[in-house]
């Protein structure tokens, strides 16, 4: 009873968090916002028994992810952009039938999913030895392989965002000059 | 043992992932595009391990880390992408982005 309290004070805490991301305007506070909601989120990790995963989303998403965003948002001139009159992309209006569909999709695959799925019993060795252990070695045994894809395509994403993001020694102007 | 029906988690996963999608639609900015779109990542999460704390298995804690490992590299590539979109056009809405429009 006191994990379900929690699991719903962590739950409206996330979705007033998400609610401040499409709402405020300024990039520094919809950040804000969004690491309120990763750190909400964590919460309910931890409150469905998910010490793992929720130690790397504070890790992972709620430092290293917002702190690379924090570092773009300072780093680019933002104020020699162009400027538009409004935030909001009011015609985004006309996608909604598509997107209630796309939402009543979801909902029907999850409650017939809820519906279909038995009331599992927690395995006896994560009881015996707890998530995290259980948690790593089912990943370095029966998901070794696309474990190493992971890590593969960590690596591409790196050298994918040095080669895009580098400065060009003479821009394309240039070449027609 | 179990005190979260897992109506709960899915509901929460819904919400939150129907706030990024509104927020992927209707900002300009291609910076909180992006922090939508990780929002919406987030909910994914959510269901996975709502869904593994209902079964009492740890499969979807493992996709979860894939998923968590997976935005990492799109946040890089995407705020390159966006970075070098504003060193050569000097914008930052979506709107001006039309070169591969049919």
């Amino acid at each position: 009873m006191v994990r379900l309290i929690i699991f719903l004070i962590f739950s409206a805490w996330a979705i007033i968090s998400a609610v401040g991301v499409i709402t405020f305007t300024n990039p520094i506070y919809v950040i804000l916002w969004l690491l309120s909601a990763l750190i909400a989120i964590a919460g309910i990790f931890f409150t469905a028994g998910a010490e793992l995963v929720g130690a790397l989303q504070l890790l992972i998403y709620a430092v290293a992810i917002a702190v690379f965003y924090v570092f773009v948002l300072t780093a680019v001139p933002w104020e020699k952009a162009v400027k538009k009159s409004s935030h909001y992309r009011m015609e985004g209006v006309l996608s909604l039938p598509l997107v209630l569909l796309l939402y009543l999709e979801m909902a029907i695959v999850f409650f017939l999913g809820i519906t279909a799925s038995p009331e599992g019993k927690i395995r006896a060795f994560i009881e015996k030895f707890g998530n995290t252990e259980v948690v790593g070695s089912v990943l370095f045994t029966k998901y070794f392989f696309a474990f190493e894809v992971v890590s593969l395509v960590l690596l591409i994403g790196m050298i994918g965002a040095v080669l895009i993001g580098r400065k060009e020694s003479q821009t394309y102007e240039d070449d027609t000059t | 043992m179990k005190t979260i029906p897992l109506e709960a988690f899915f509901i929460v996963s819904m919400i939150l992932f129907g706030l990024g999608v509104l927020g992927l639609i209707a900002r300009r900015n291609l910076i909180t595009v992006l922090m939508s779109l990780e929002l919406a990542l987030n909910a994914v999460n959510v269901a996975f391990v709502g869904a593994d704390y209902h079964l009492g298995l740890v499969e979807g804690q493992i996709f979860a880390l894939f998923i968590i490992a997976l935005a990492a590299a799109e946040a890089a590539v995407g705020l390159g992408i966006i970075i070098a979109i504003f060193r050569y056009r000097y914008v930052e809405s979506t709107d001006e982005i039309t070169d591969m429009r049919g």
